[in-house]
């Protein structure tokens, strides 16, 4: 059997086969509509995902692809809990369109949700939990969903999206903690879900990972889970372009969930492999 | 896998909905085993989850482990492997529920076989193997396609390894050919032991050349006093 | 017109104060109307055996159908109103058909048996909806379930509903006109260890008892599983009523 490298797409995740990015121009396409109550009136081009897509049809195909979209999320277990990471940044193609969009949502006391991929995809699934939340407050009997049963939750709703062909283009990762243990576990947009002790989405998953399987102990103290997250985003910073240097981390342990202020790692551009990167190679590289 | 629809999907206002190369499909690997002795089986399944290149998950289980006698193995796309163990779940339960016993394994192949029918035109992209003890104490073990058809053999591979493994055990577990007539006893000889062995060598072996199985096999050995598990490590590589 | 018991006795779906159905305690009434079916349980299998009421030398016995096979290794005695017992046995006919689509072996007895009473419990229900294959009023009529079940601890069993939905296990069972002299005397003839010629005999000879006409090939009806449904032919019945 043949592995299939386009699978799966860098930038969203396990499952997604993303298309390559394009933009859509007047130079590349005559099909492009005049600016319209539904379409940017502020004089540029509207971004669009493999043009083609809409080329030809009359109706409007925005919800069919991402548009905004978050890169990576991280998360780990640890002695305390469980940590996730992200950055802030919602992308528009590569465009750096929003730069403080906070992707670690916090879903009741003892359960948080990181989410890459279509970003009004991800509001939407946050309406969803906080309906849910909204009938345990009414119910006012103390009980929550716990971690897993969001983790299976979104599964489920991801899958049955998957079913009508109308996926909400995301990769989520859900930690919390669940009777003092700590649980992790990721949902990709075409309804793949797996729990482990350490997650990375997307980019992560070739970036982070690696760092992750080679220094993660369930065991580690918060100081070290830290260090291991901050590694992790700094090498995603240095080697994913949908990165910027504008970070979260969440934290839920038996204390509660908390969700940081963004913060931005130190940075070493000064390598001589950064400065001539073409010095000791013989190729084009 | 590239997945075409004969035709598209319409949305609410019947225009076709069409995703430029999104597919609803993966395939997450692993590899599963079943032979059927006189009278016990042995059931093992890979533990790595892949997509594309990347290793997802090194303990990713493919059993469902419906009864002491009876289990299913599912490879293929996990998404799809998961809904189908949780209706076939669902199903078993009820049916203990309507006729106050438990499923036989004929009875769960059939209604295997359907549940995946059902699905003839969006498939559940899995490949199964359903095993177990049939009503007289034999091994039984039934392999499917991924749109239901099956049949009751004495032993199978699904998944990735497939073509690796299937030759193997064709050879070493000395099936008579289903094309001598008269037919021949199709069930292996083989003493336990030895075929707990054989299926080792086996997932050890795929391990060596296929990239979707590795990390572990689980082996569940399934006898009249009910079933035992062991997992043996395989290569991380 | 007699008296009716109260005014509890026009709905089905009413209660009278004593807890009662009346509607559904005067369709089991109606079964003690009916021609009488006996089945008798064996180890090697049941024999079920009905009467037939000839009402006139100018109708054709054979068109009289009192016993059906629902499944290969089910098959129903009726009392009461037949018709009624038509839609039963359709249902049952599906539903053992629907088990071995399903699950690729014959349906459970028991199984079949409870399909069976939860549909005769469905009447009253959805006035104007078809489909719910409910009826107005309940089925007037009681049957004898003879059947063989394959798996480990099965072999014959027999089973009795009645219009209230309800159903019991029974080693020997009479239903319909003659069923209160026909139970005792059952009572008296079985043994558990009987043959399934002499239950042939026991049920036949019961019948006899209760039948106001004298049994011949054409007005009583004989079938038996064992493991399989079978028909009695006119010889098969003709060489019990010898043995008699």
């Amino acid at each position: 059997m043949l592995p299939v490298p386009t699978s799966h797409s860098p930038a969203l995740g396990p499952g997604c086969a993303g298309p390559s990015l394009a933009y859509a121009s007047a130079s590349t396409r005559s099909d492009i509509a005049p600016p319209s109550a539904q379409q940017p009136c502020c004089g540029s081009e509207p971004f669009m995902v493999d043009p083609s897509a809409a080329a030809g049809l009359g109706l409007r195909r925005h919800t069919d692809t991402p548009y905004v979209t978050g890169t990576s999320v991280l998360g780990i277990t640890y002695k305390d809990g469980v940590m996730l990471a992200a950055d802030t940044l919602g992308s528009y193609g590569s465009t750096k369109r929003y730069k403080s969009f906070e992707r670690l949502a916090k879903v009741n006391d003892a359960t948080v949700l990181g989410a890459g991929g279509e970003l009004s995809d991800f509001q939407y699934i946050q309406t969803l939990l906080d309906e849910l939340a909204t009938e345990d407050y009414c119910a006012d009997d103390g009980m929550q969903l716990t971690p897993r049963e969001v983790y299976a939750y979104l599964s489920r709703v991801l899958y049955n999206r998957r079913n009508k062909f109308d996926p909400l283009w995301n990769s989520l990762v859900v930690g919390g903690l669940e009777g003092g243990v700590p649980f992790l576990g990721t949902v990709g947009m075409i309804g793949v879900h797996y729990t482990d002790k350490h997650i990375a989405t997307g980019f992560g998953q070739m970036l982070a990972r690696p760092l992750f399987r080679e220094r993660h102990r369930p065991d580690m103290s918060e100081e070290e889970a830290t260090e291991l997250l901050h590694d992790a985003l700094r090498v995603c910073y240095y080697r994913d372009k949908q990165t910027t240097n504008k970070f979260q981390i969440a934290k839920v342990t038996a204390e509660g969930v908390s969700v940081s202020e963004a913060f931005a790692l130190e940075t070493q551009w000064g390598y001589q492999a950064f400065v001539n990167p073409a010095a000791n190679a013989l190729g084009t590289w | 896998m590239a997945y075409q629809m004969a035709t598209p999907a319409h949305s609410a206002h019947g225009a076709p909905r069409a995703h430029p190369s999104w597919s609803p499909y993966d395939n997450n690997g692993g590899t599963c085993v079943a032979v059927a002795g006189q009278d016990y089986c042995v059931v093992a399944a890979s533990t790595r989850m892949s997509t594309g290149f990347s290793i997802l998950k090194r303990d990713s289980s493919l059993f469902l482990q419906l009864s002491d006698q009876l289990v299913i193995v599912t490879a293929g796309f996990q998404a799809d492997s998961r809904t189908l163990h949780k209706t076939l779940q669902t199903r078993y339960v009820q049916y203990q529920f309507a006729h106050r016993r438990p499923m036989s394994v004929g009875a769960m192949a059939q209604l295997l076989g359907n549940t995946l029918y059902y699905k003839r035109f969006f498939p559940y992209y899995t490949f199964n193997l359903c095993a177990g003890l049939d009503a007289e104490g034999k091994g039984a073990v039934y392999t499917y396609d991924a749109v239901g058809s099956h049949e009751r053999v004495g032993f199978s591979c699904q998944g990735s390894g497939k073509d690796l493994i299937q030759p193997v055990l064709d050879n070493q577990l000395k099936a008579a050919s289903p094309l001598v007539l008269p037919p021949e006893e199709w069930m292996t000889s083989l003493p336990l032991a030895e075929a707990v062995d054989l299926v080792k060598d086996a997932f050890v072996s795929a391990g060596e050349r296929d990239i979707y199985t590795g990390d572990a096999v689980e082996i569940l050995i399934i006898t009249k006093e009910g079933t035992r598990k062991e997992v043996i490590p395989l290569k991380k590589d | 017109m007699f008296l009716t018991r109260s005014e509890y006795d026009r709905g089905v779906n009413t209660f009278s104060p004593e807890g009662r159905l009346f509607q559904v305690e005067y369709a089991v009434e109606a079964i003690k109307l009916g021609s009488t079916a006996i089945g008798v349980k064996t180890k090697d299998g049941v024999v079920l055996a009905v009467e037939k009421r000839v009402t006139s030398q100018l109708l054709e016995p054979s068109s009289i159908e009192k016993v059906a096979e629902v499944d290969e290794h089910i098959g129903v005695a009726m009392s009461g109103l037949t018709a009624d017992a038509r839609t039963l046995i359709e249902h049952a006919r599906v539903e053992t058909q629907q088990h071995r689509f399903s699950y690729n072996e014959p349906m459970p007895v028991e199984s079949c048996t409870q399909a069976l009473c939860d549909l005769a419990l469905r009447f009253g229900e959805n006035d104007d909806d078809e489909e719910s294959g409910g009826m107005s009023r309940p089925f007037g009529v009681a049957l004898l379930i003879a059947g063989w079940n394959e798996a480990e601890g099965g072999g014959a069993v027999l089973y009795q509903t009645d219009p209230s939905g309800t159903f019991a296990k029974f080693s020997a069972k009479a239903i319909g006109s003659g069923s209160e002299g026909a139970q005792t005397a059952l009572q008296e003839g079985y043994r558990p260890d009987l043959t399934l010629a002499e239950a042939e005999v026991l049920a036949l000879a019961t019948l006899k008892q209760v039948m106001e006409e004298k049994v011949t090939a054409s007005n009583v009806d004989i079938a038996k599983v064992a493991p399989r449904y079978h028909l009695y032919t006119q010889a098969e019945i003709e060489a019990v009523i010898e043995r008699l």
